[in-house]
């Protein structure tokens, strides 16, 4: 029984993992989120800034990580909007320049923004070193035109925005390195405040930054997601993933605890 | 000639750059931003050098019937197909947009949700409290796990009648205390060696990145 239990077919734990995450997204089940304080800082941040402020997002993911990060997006987009604060969104990885273009879009066309007086879409120049330096200087000497090939000038929204002096936050959405990229070149040289959402794999690296408030705010993962979404009041796909994430994680820990009593009978047995 | 151009000319603008980069006279400060542009400009070509090396090592697996050989087919139709449709185009071209929204964003999601599968297998199998380590290691993992869903809290709070929410705070103590303190250190430890390799670089010490065997 023991030995079965130790060698149990993988093909049994893919099917109940494809039931932990099928089964609580047909039943619509909801559980009550706590807010993290991180989460919490990132919103209390973008919650002061008055109406005019400008924040830059960097969608700093590829589809791999859409499923975290998009949520997370659409929730501090959503919010920035409904406040009035101008966004300006841009890339330091080439395959999600289509993804950052089509997010804004799409939260611009739920919250009434104007493309060009509301918010604008840089997109993805290579080089990220010299990007976030680049655009210290002067935002138009790296991105001369925007995503759809106007010219900086010719947007309102940027009329006033020369480098970083004139940017309130810098919001960088990430799957891989470049929230440390944004530290070293951006704050460290710039004194730019930033915050961060990441994907839940690399959010512990984070940690340092948060105490040395060189990330003023931090969204963990889908989790961070519906946090914010319950910030704002607005539940959508960060909450709809929290009981999927619930049951998949109870899963998780349920197969560690059973593996390892497992483990433990069969070493007494061997005694 | 051919390794002493490329060394001189990393001695000197790792030099300039240090030096520009703590002073803040007006020379210097335009030294420095001309440099960053010089950079962008040369930024570029890495992505040319990234589809030269993509090509040929694709080539070489089909040349020599490498194992898999034919899915390299499958990445010059690909990569064929976005440049023809996105040079043209352009990237908000109808077609370019929609290969990407219809292709490769779910051929990527899926990749990385069949990992969800492997780790719980792999957990089941191998997270096992052997040692005092281990034992460390899984208790904190569980706990952040368990902390990271909402149900964790919801159990503790029906089941337990004090500390509310006790799985998140948990969670949040682990990430904010030794979580912290082994990653300042792993940071720590890792800008001291890039700082100690860079030294090397600029003053010509060490020399791989130039490629080819010593004394060329």
């Amino acid at each position: 029984m023991i030995e079965k239990l130790m060698n149990i077919d993988r093909r049994i734990i893919f099917i109940l993992v494809a039931l932990a995450v099928i089964i609580p997204s047909l039943l619509e089940v909801s559980f009550p989120i706590t807010v993290s304080q991180p989460t919490r800082s990132t919103y209390d941040y973008i919650e002061a800034l008055p109406p005019d402020s400008t924040i830059m997002i960097g969608f700093n993911y590829g589809p791999s990580s859409l499923a975290e990060l998009h949520p997370m997006a659409k929730a501090v987009i959503y919010h920035c909007f409904q406040k009035k604060i101008r966004v300006i969104g841009m890339t330091l990885l080439a395959e999600a320049a289509t993804l950052g273009d089509n997010m804004l879009k799409d939260v611009a066309a739920e919250a009434g923004a104007v493309y060009g007086q509301d918010y604008a879409y840089l997109g993805f120049r290579p080089g990220a070193t010299q990007v976030l330096l680049g655009m210290g200087t002067a935002i138009d000497s790296v991105f001369e035109a925007d995503y759809a090939g106007t010219s900086l000038t010719e947007l309102p929204l940027m009329a006033d925005i020369t480098n970083y002096e004139q940017v309130d936050l810098v919001l960088d959405l990430a799957s891989g390195s470049s929230t440390e990229w944004w530290i070293t070149y951006t704050n460290t040289r710039y004194n730019q405040q930033i915050a961060a959402g990441v994907t839940g794999v690399i959010v512990s690296q984070m940690y340092p930054y948060l105490q040395t408030k060189q990330l003023i705010g931090l969204m963990p993962g889908l989790l961070g997601a519906a946090e914010y979404e319950k910030l704002i009041d607005r539940p959508a796909k960060g909450t709809e993933g929290m009981s999927i994430q619930s049951f998949a994680h109870l899963l998780v820990v349920g197969l560690v605890i059973l593996g390892n009593i497992a483990f433990f009978i069969q070493r007494r047995q061997g005694e | 000639m051919r390794r002493q151009v490329p060394l001189i000319l990393c001695f000197a603008f790792g030099i300039i750059m240090a030096l520009t980069e703590f002073s803040p006279h007006p020379i210097s400060q335009w030294l420095n931003e001309e440099i960053i542009d010089w950079a962008l400009v040369i930024g570029p070509f890495a992505l040319v050098l990234a589809v030269a090396t993509l090509v040929q090592s694709h080539w070489t697996r089909i040349r020599r019937r490498s194992e898999y050989w034919q899915y390299s087919f499958l990445v010059f139709i690909g990569m064929a197909a976005m440049v023809l449709i996105g040079i043209p185009g352009g990237q908000r071209h109808e077609a370019f947009v929609w290969l990407f929204r219809y292709v490769q964003v779910p051929m990527d999601a899926t990749m990385f949700s069949l990992l969800a599968f492997f780790i719980a297998s792999a957990a089941y199998r191998a997270f096992r409290a052997r040692t005092l380590e281990a034992t460390l290691l899984l208790a904190a993992a569980l706990i952040v796990m368990i902390g990271n869903a909402p149900v964790g809290d919801l159990i503790w709070n029906t089941i337990m009648p004090f500390q509310d929410n006790f799985p998140s705070t948990a969670r949040q103590w682990i990430l904010d205390n030794p979580n912290l303190s082994a990653r300042r250190g792993i940071i720590l430890g890792i800008s001291l060696g890039v700082i100690s390799q860079s030294i090397r670089i600029i003053l010509g010490i060490e020399r791989s990145y130039l490629g080819g065997v010593e004394g060329d």
